[in-house]
């Protein structure tokens, strides 16, 4: 097995790793949108509800995003090192 | 322009010049890949904030409205309704006498798909025409139909012989 294919194959479980929480938590933000859809159109609902659907919501955008930008690192440090 | 010969398969010499790689037309990297799903996660955080936002200012615009006399006593029979508008033109509501001191109100729009619902006094509540929802007119909540929700009702009180509304919309009629 070459280091290339090595590479390939390590790169491809992380990045299936990556997916599958980045995957759970778009699911996550997608709930936190409806509910605080739902407290608009709701007279009785309570700020505090929305205003922790929209920190939860943040949250999730940086973790996100620090996944990604950690995938990406790997995969350029990886490739660094097999020259 | 070179001087290759032509392809023994045919391609033409253009295309020999400048091979175009169709199959890798919609071939997306893993960088492009995981920039779309940072992107959508950034929509859904958008489409939060702009519904917060939207509550927040429903909310300051029902508080910033004054209260305001909409009929008086005699207009309106025991039993009986009365359309008005409020707190704005774009707010449609409706008035119940339900005894002779007794009125609610509620906003008119249905809170399945926003139709306008009538006062059906025989049977003392409210329904949509539309997909045949009912509320309660005691307190405006949901009592069959497609509905989950129940009517926001507004504040109301007698005063100098006349029917006020207050500036806010609250669960529990007055």
């Amino acid at each position: 097995m070459t280091p290339t294919i090595r590479l390939r194959q390590r790169m491809q479980v992380v990045l299936h790793m990556v997916m599958a929480f980045v995957v759970a938590i778009l699911m996550a933000q997608l709930w936190l949108f409806t509910v605080t859809l739902e407290a608009m159109e709701s007279h009785d609902a309570s700020l505090s509800i929305i205003a922790a659907a929209l920190v939860c919501s943040l949250l999730g955008c940086v973790a996100i995003w620090a996944l990604i930008r950690y995938f990406l690192r790997a995969e350029a440090q990886q490739q660094n090192q097999n020259g | 322009m070179s001087n290759l010969p032509d392809d023994p398969q045919g391609t033409p010499r253009w295309k020999q010049d400048f091979p175009v790689p169709s199959g890798e037309d919609s071939y997306a990297t893993r960088r492009e890949f995981t920039k779309f799903l940072g992107l959508t996660s950034v929509a859904f955080l958008a489409g939060t904030v702009v519904a917060a936002a939207r509550k927040l200012w429903k909310q300051a615009r029902a508080s910033q409205s004054d209260s305001v006399a909409i009929a008086t006593l005699e207009e309106i029979p025991a039993g009986g309704s009365k359309l008005f508008r409020y707190p704005t033109q774009d707010d449609a509501c409706i008035l119940l006498r339900l005894a002779p001191d007794k009125f609610v109100a509620f906003n008119q729009n249905c809170t399945h798909l926003n139709c306008p619902v009538h006062f059906d006094e025989a049977n003392s509540r409210l329904a949509c025409p539309c997909h045949h929802g009912f509320f309660s007119a005691e307190d405006g909540q949901a009592v069959a139909g497609p509905p989950r929700r129940g009517l926001a009702a507004l504040t109301v009180s007698v005063r100098d012989g006349q029917v006020w509304v207050q500036n806010q919309l609250t669960r529990e009629p007055s």
